[in-house]
């Protein structure tokens, strides 16, 4: 195509002094449209082109601060209100803790927003493409000159005008660039389609990775060696055993902590005879005497041991415990009986350690002669 | 010889000295006064005075120190103020004299029958007795001041000859002197500070009070520098290239400063053993709990958000208002440091702390004025001078 | 000896080469073939590599109990390895980002290369965390993310602050030393005339056209993050220190330990660096690029951060005797006197004594020397972590739980290993990338910028 779009005029130049010179220039005549490639950063090149300063330090602070919000509020809500564990004592919202975290965020945050809005918003990424590129210009001022492009776009562009001025001030191989055709149609936005489809891929790849490292790979050998172990488990079946049975009865004979094997089994006789109560009669131990009758002997004996108890009727009444007979019982058959159970009365050994049996004992006792008072009591 | 150099020196102004010898005069009969009526706080003012005056003294001989052994360029256009500001030093025998006669107002482990008593205190007696403490002070001082005078010579004798053995003469000065400063100024911090506790401990205590000393030295140089300049009695070509570069130290250093006291605090918060945390919780007791923040507050976050922005560093308004900020933060800085023993349910303010406030201004004045006096205030003869005077960023 | 003459500044690149040959001379290992050297260097480091590999299959397959670590002494090698290599990445991040902000134009030279060596390093680095918690697949749970055991991670562990802490390293010494590289990869895509290469660089360089519009971004950018790596370096080391410093141990819980790891840090950082700049400037013909004066000043550093980290010996041995407290006492004598008193004596030798021998200037610039020393200093940087871990978990408190910790064949092989790594991507890296950045060498070339002082 003949008929090419003109993007400017470029110029070289073989010193930094020239170029620093040539930019003053150019921007001194008013060309707003223009720019100087050097293959570094020359000295006072941007004071040369009246560049306003670079704002890029408002992104810093504004990213890094976000991120520095970010990091607070997300422990904050994760540590004191979603999931409270105390830690060493410390309180749930332990801010010296945090700030180590909360400074890289910070870092990491402003840096990596920096950087972007540099490439997006300065460099026009992922629009990279520039008629600059290719040519021989482009060539020598990354290699070693140093050049100057007035861009035909500028409101004071004139192409002779232009020529002149750049060969007065000392310019070099002065030439002009053309658009490439896909250059000229090209829509500049962010969402370019090659871009676009690359981040939809990077995001499939990535998503997809997770998703089955998660889900599938944690369940693969050797991942999930630790998952299935080899030892037996109590409510298994394990084939170690001829029954079959994970879990062991206990060795006969074994008696757990604090167990104290009762003497005097199925004896009531030789209990009644040799146990003493070795509890006194303190208001400390009437009083516990009197809570445990309440909670595990009332329901059938009735709260004044008179076997009128609320369960009348569900189950046969006990005998009244102000009988005779249990009057005349010594305190260690009460206590074998609480230990052992009577006919339908159950053993209450389980429920009651053998300090509160002998309290039960004592209540009874107490119960028995508050019913069977005499008139020396009262004094 | 600089030849090309513009300057012309001039005295400063009389005014100044007559604000400085008033302010000493004033500041004089306060603390005087103050003894008389309350001897303990005045020791502990005292000890913040000396603390203080040490830390300009000494950090500024560091800088003139650092220059020499980095190869610096563009401060070697100010030097000099630093060796002014270094001759705080020559009076700090004088200032820690009435101390000297006073340990046992100052510190509990002077009480014999305490530390008789107390298994700990009595195993580091071999440290914190009278006699050896006294020593040390003063070989800590003579050093400081014997290297001063060494360096400051040769920086004096170089303006008439411009000789270039000179530099090379103080750079290996320089280089002798950095680890006995670094030993001394640690040693110093402990003794005059960290003792104050004697239960207490933290081995980077000295590191604390270094950063605090260099802030000091570098604050009171900025802006110095900056007025002066401001004012023409400096070489022409101080711009501000050179500004940013102290307002870049200026702002390394209190990040430096809060990255200190930050360890320090943590660690002792996280593992939170008495021994140690007792130390911080005195200071987060009653109204110590509005110092504390308040050191926060003008130590951190004003010099920080103050000196953030390129443009800030640069420039000359900033940059006094921040110094002055830094130097007073430096001296709340120590006040929170040692007040607390003496007072342990809230702080004390009153025309006392005021008094040894205006003796403190008014003898860095004095002293500044005194080693200016017929001098120039720019090192003519170093040949670094015009490639300072060049600097840009 | 010969004055100086300090009126006049020390020029950074010797003599004054053209632009064009700089171009040249650094792109020229990057368009040559190999030569036999580089394969047998190669060999070696990628045997060295394989030992470790195999060392480390071993250890997923059969577990951590084939090393060293046990009761007492839980942490072993895998915690000093992960804190000597992080260290020595500091160096890289100290020359590029803190020697930046001061202006000293001779990091130019060797910028690109500490930069890179920093990336793998913290990469030999980050192996140790995930080796050592044993199922390194379940790593993920170190990051915090919402998950259906309604976890979350414990944000008051420092080892979790580790993780934030080398991971932001990692990404934003990766983007440093990658912005870095955008206009060098433009000069080569400029140069080349291989298709391929051609286009690998064109979308490497981002579209990068040496404008000086986005030159001045690029500055502030650069300065930005210089100005974030610097206290991002400082915080790495100082939470790799938390790591030991918040807990009560004696020896561990000093509140110097943070700038007194970042001081041992940049400390062994600058060995290294120093060891493998001799070994690059001879054999890529750099040596009028990295000069002796730079390897000088390298020196001269070391000597100040060694003896900052001979300061903190010092003040550790003073307060633990200063304290009073017996346990304190007790773990300073033991590591000068005790059963590990070998590893102490070497890392007292290696970290403060030979060091002082860079006060002198003819050793400073004395090339086989300096190389030794640096060695040295790497061998005592590494037993410095040894005796720290080591000594104080092996004789805590509590006498009756004291043991004595000796690593295995496998504990070494990994270290060969992660040395083999390093050396790999070093070596890699030479052939792969420019080793010295061209824009920012030419642009402290004697002559490459106006003359004119005027603003």
């Amino acid at each position: 195509m003949s008929d090419k779009k003109l993007f400017g005029f470029t110029a070289i130049f073989d010193t930094p002094d020239e170029i620093i010179h040539a930019a003053k220039s150019v921007a001194g005549k008013g060309y707003k449209k223009f720019d100087v490639n050097t293959p570094y950063p020359v000295h006072g090149m941007d004071d040369a082109m009246k560049l306003p300063p670079s704002k890029l330090g408002y992104a810093s602070l504004v990213f890094g601060l976000s991120g520095t919000l970010a990091a607070v509020l997300l422990m904050f809500w994760m540590s004191a209100v979603d999931y409270q564990i105390v830690i060493g004592g410390k309180p749930f919202f332990s801010f010296p803790a945090y700030v180590p975290v909360i400074f890289e965020v910070t870092v990491l945050s402003a840096a990596i927003a920096t950087v972007l809005t540099m490439l997006i918003v300065y460099f026009k990424f992922p629009n990279i493409s520039h008629p600059l590129h290719e040519t021989e210009y482009m060539k020598k001022v990354s290699l070693d000159k140093y050049g100057v492009c007035i861009q035909a776009d500028d409101t004071l562009f004139n192409e002779e005008e232009v020529k002149l001025f750049l060969s007065e001030i000392g310019g070099k191989e002065i030439k002009p660039i053309y658009f490439d055709d896909e250059e000229i149609s090209a829509v500049k936005t962010v969402f370019e389609p090659k871009f676009i489809g690359l981040l939809i891929a990077v995001a499939l790849i990535v998503s997809g990775t997770v998703y089955f490292s998660l889900n599938k790979l944690m369940f693969m050998t050797p991942f999930n060696w630790m998952m299935s172990q080899e030892k037996g488990i109590v409510q298994e079946k394990n084939n170690f055993f001829a029954d079959g049975f994970g879990m062991r009865k206990p060795v006969e004979g074994t008696i757990s902590r604090g167990e104290f094997p009762y003497q005097y089994k199925g004896d009531p006789e030789t209990a009644g005879r040799l146990l003493k109560n070795p509890l006194l009669p303190s208001e400390v131990n009437f009083n516990l005497g009197k809570a445990k009758f309440d909670i595990y002997c009332s329901p059938c004996h009735g709260y004044f041991g008179e076997g009128d108890s609320r369960l009348n009727g569900q189950f046969p009444n006990p005998p009244s415990l102000h009988s005779e007979k249990a009057s005349n019982w010594s305190d260690g058959r009460i206590y074998h009986i609480i230990t052992e159970g009577q006919n339908i009365m159950p053993s209450h050994a389980r429920q009651l350690s053998r300090e509160e049996r002998w309290a039960v004992v004592l209540y009874i006792r107490a119960l028995q002669r508050s019913l069977n008072a005499k008139e020396s009591d009262l004094e | 010889m600089n030849s090309s150099v513009e300057y012309t020196k001039k005295q400063l102004p009389k005014k100044l000295s007559q604000v400085g010898i008033a302010l000493l005069i004033l500041g004089l009969v306060l603390s005087v006064a103050a003894y008389i009526l309350e001897p303990v706080r005045s020791a502990f003012n005292n000890a913040i005075m000396l603390m203080f005056l040490s830390s300009i003294g000494v950090g500024s001989l560091f800088f003139v120190a650092l220059e020499y052994l980095g190869g610096a360029v563009w401060s070697t256009p100010f030097r000099r103020i630093s060796e002014f500001l270094a001759a705080v030093l020559l009076i700090l025998p004088i200032v820690v004299l009435p101390l000297l006669f006073n340990l046992h107002d100052l510190f509990h482990w002077t009480h014999l029958d305490v530390v008789e008593s107390d298994k700990i205190l009595s195993g580091k007696s071999g440290y914190l007795n009278a006699s050896f403490f006294i020593i040390r002070t003063v070989a800590f001082y003579a050093i400081w001041i014997l290297f001063f005078v060494l360096i400051t010579r040769n920086s004096y004798k170089q303006d008439l000859s411009g000789d270039q053995k000179l530099t090379a003469k103080n750079i290996k000065l320089s280089a002798i002197f950095m680890p006995l400063f670094a030993i001394t100024v640690t040693f110093s911090a402990i003794d005059w500070l960290m003792s104050l506790e004697p239960h207490w401990f933290s081995t980077i205590f000295g590191v604390y009070y270094f950063s605090g000393t260099v802030l000091a030295g570098l604050a009171a140089v900025t802006f110095i520098v900056v007025v002066l300049n401001e004012n023409g009695y400096l070489a022409k070509g101080i711009i501000k290239d050179h500004y940013y570069s102290l307002g870049a130290l200026l702002f390394a250093f209190t990040n430096f400063w809060a990255y200190i006291a930050f360890s320090q605090f943590l660690l002792i918060w996280y593992a939170n053993l008495p021994e140690e945390t007792v130390w911080f919780l005195q200071r987060w007791e009653g109204s110590w709990i509005a110092v504390s923040l308040a050191l926060l507050l003008i130590r951190f976050l004003i010099p920080y958000f103050g000196l953030l922005s390129q443009p800030s560093k640069m420039n000359p308004k900033r940059l006094k208002t921040i110094s002055i900020v830094i130097l007073f933060a430096h001296f709340l800085d120590l006040y929170w440091l040692i007040m607390p023993t003496y007072s342990r349910d809230g702080f004390v303010f009153g025309w006392i702390e005021i008094g040894f406030l205006i003796l403190t201004v008014g003898l860095l004045i004095t002293v500044f004025i005194l080693r200016s006096k017929n001098t120039n205030m720019i090192a003519i003869g170093d040949p670094k001078l015009k490639r300072g005077l060049n600097f840009r960023m | 000896m010969s004055s100086t003459d300090y009126t006049q500044e020390l020029s950074v690149i010797v003599g004054r080469p053209a632009l064009r040959e700089i171009d040249d001379i650094i792109a020229k290992p990057l368009e040559t073939k190999p030569d036999k050297k580089y394969y047998i260097a190669l060999a070696v480091t990628l045997t060295m590599l394989g030992i470790g590999v195999v060392a480390l299959s071993l250890s997923f397959y059969y577990g951590t109990g084939l090393w060293g670590n046990n009761n007492p002494v839980g942490w072993g090698f895998p915690i000093v390895n992960f804190v000597f290599w992080v260290g020595i990445g500091h160096a890289g991040t100290l020359i590029s980002a803190i020697l930046f902000l001061f202006r000293q134009k001779w990091r130019n030279g060797i910028a690109r290369f500490a930069e890179g060596m920093t990336i793998f390093a913290v990469m030999t680095a980050g192996m140790f965390p995930l080796i050592h918690v044993g199922r390194p697949w379940l790593a993920g749970y170190l990051i915090p993310y919402p998950n259906q055991h309604s976890l979350w991670v414990n944000f008051t562990s420092p080892l979790l602050w580790d993780v934030f802490a080398v991971s932001t390293y990692f990404i934003v010494s990766f983007i440093f030393w990658y912005v870095g590289l955008i206009p060098d990869f433009a000069a080569l895509r400029e140069r080349t005339a291989n298709k391929i290469k051609k286009v690998i660089y064109s979308v490497t360089s981002l579209g990068w056209r040496n404008s000086n519009r986005h030159w001045q971004h690029y500055e502030m950018v650069y300065l930005i993050l210089a100005g974030f790596a610097t206290p991002l370096v400082l915080s790495v080391h100082t939470i790799v220190s938390f790591d030991f410093a918040v807990s009560i141990i004696p020896g561990w819980h000093t509140t110097i330990f943070p700038p007194y790891f970042v001081a041992g840090a940049v400390f062994s950082g600058f060995a290294m660096v120093q060891n493998v700049l001799i070994f690059i400037r001879k054999i890529f013909n750099f040596e009028h690029i990295i000069t002796v004066d730079t390897l000088e000043k390298m020196n001269k550093i070391m000597l100040l951060t060694g003896m900052i980290v001979g300061y903190a010996y010092a003040m550790e041995f003073f307060m633990a005797w200063y304290s009073g407290v017996e346990a304190e006492q007790f773990t300073f004598l033991n590591r000068a006197l005790g059963p590990y008193a070998w590893a102490y004596w070497i890392m007292v030798s290696c970290n403060v004594l030979f060091p002082q021998l860079f006060w002198f200037k003819k050793i400073r610039r004395t090339i086989p020397v300096m190389f030794v020393i640096a060695v040295l200093i790497n061998v005592g940087m590494w037993f410095e972590r040894f005796v720290i871990t080591v000594t104080s978990l092996s004789r805590d408190y509590l006498p009756s739980s004291w043991g004595y910790y000796t690593p295995t064949l496998t504990d070494g092989a990994i270290l060969l290993g992660s040395f083999g790594l390093f050396f790999t991507l070093l070596l890699l890296f030479t052939k792969t990338l420019p080793v010295v950045s061209i824009a920012e060498v030419k642009a402290v070339v004697e002559g490459s910028q106006p003359s004119n002082g005027d603003h």
